[in-house]
């Protein structure tokens, strides 16, 4: 039931042994996000992650409490990197727990859909085209709407 | 208010922030004609856009983000003394 920023990068191992060992439940969904080495056709050599820390943390910890509330969650955790990644790093990591797999895989993807457009983060990468900031994508917007629509439950 | 002057903290990120060279300051909302009460997240950036062309074209852009003590909110949000007020590009985490 927590979430962490750091620049650091995520043991995931520990964190999954963490999470399962604090909230034992029958299901526990978990998801990875890793830095990509391209951008569209662009190859991509390094992230940069700017974030607005305060309300970083205070979105993630809605996030994580929105979640428990909709699919009755016994555990959680948001964990979110910052600072400068080299390919293949891990940027992200979530957990859920819950009774049943439905409901932990439905909040694993949820609080990524939701962290993705909600969460004040800020990705520039660099490349052979030099640097520049990400783009929002309209494919993570539509799959954060599916959320307040009822489209996914 | 007795002074009847407003003071907060404006914070740019991202791309805003590089544009207009700026990552944090405090405004003093004694220049705004509204009352301390009325000025809103739309007061502010219009008195923003009065420091130049950057700030003019970078606080209109369609897309632009703003959060008021770490909530986003639309442009008729009221700020009070003491606020924080952050504008910055969609968000692109995770």
């Amino acid at each position: 039931m927590s979430v962490a920023l750091q620049s650091e990068a995520i043991d995931v191992a520990a964190e999954y042994a963490k999470l399962v060992r604090d909230s034992p439940g029958a299901a526990v969904a978990t998801f990875t996000g890793y830095v990509r080495d391209h951008s569209g056709q662009q190859s991509v050599t390094e992230l940069e992650l700017e974030h607005y820390p305060e309300m970083a943390l205070k979105v993630l910890e809605d996030l994580g409490q929105s979640a428990t509330e909709r699919f009755g969650l016994s555990g959680w955790r948001i964990v979110h990197r910052f600072g400068r990644l080299a390919v293949s790093e891990t940027i992200v990591w979530v957990g859920a727990v819950a009774d049943h797999r439905g409901e932990a895989i439905s909040a694993c993807e949820l609080m990524m859909d939701t962290l993705k457009t909600d969460a004040p983060f800020w990705k520039r990468e660099q490349g052979a085209a030099g640097e520049q900031w990400v783009a929002s994508r309209d494919s993570d917007s539509a799959r954060r709407a599916r959320w307040q629509s009822g489209e996914a439950q | 208010m007795a002074s009847g002057s407003v003071s907060i903290t404006i914070k740019l990120f991202s791309a805003l922030r590089e544009a207009l060279g700026e990552s944090e300051f405090q405004l003093n909302l004694t220049e705004v004609s509204e009352a301390p009460a009325q000025i809103d997240v739309a007061a502010i950036k219009k008195l923003l856009s009065q420091r130049g062309a950057e700030w003019k074209e970078a606080l209109n852009q369609p897309n632009l983000v703003h959060a008021l003590n770490h909530k986003v909110v639309f442009t008729d949000a009221v700020v009070s003394e003491g606020d924080e007020l952050a504008f910055f590009p969609p968000m692109t985490g995770g």
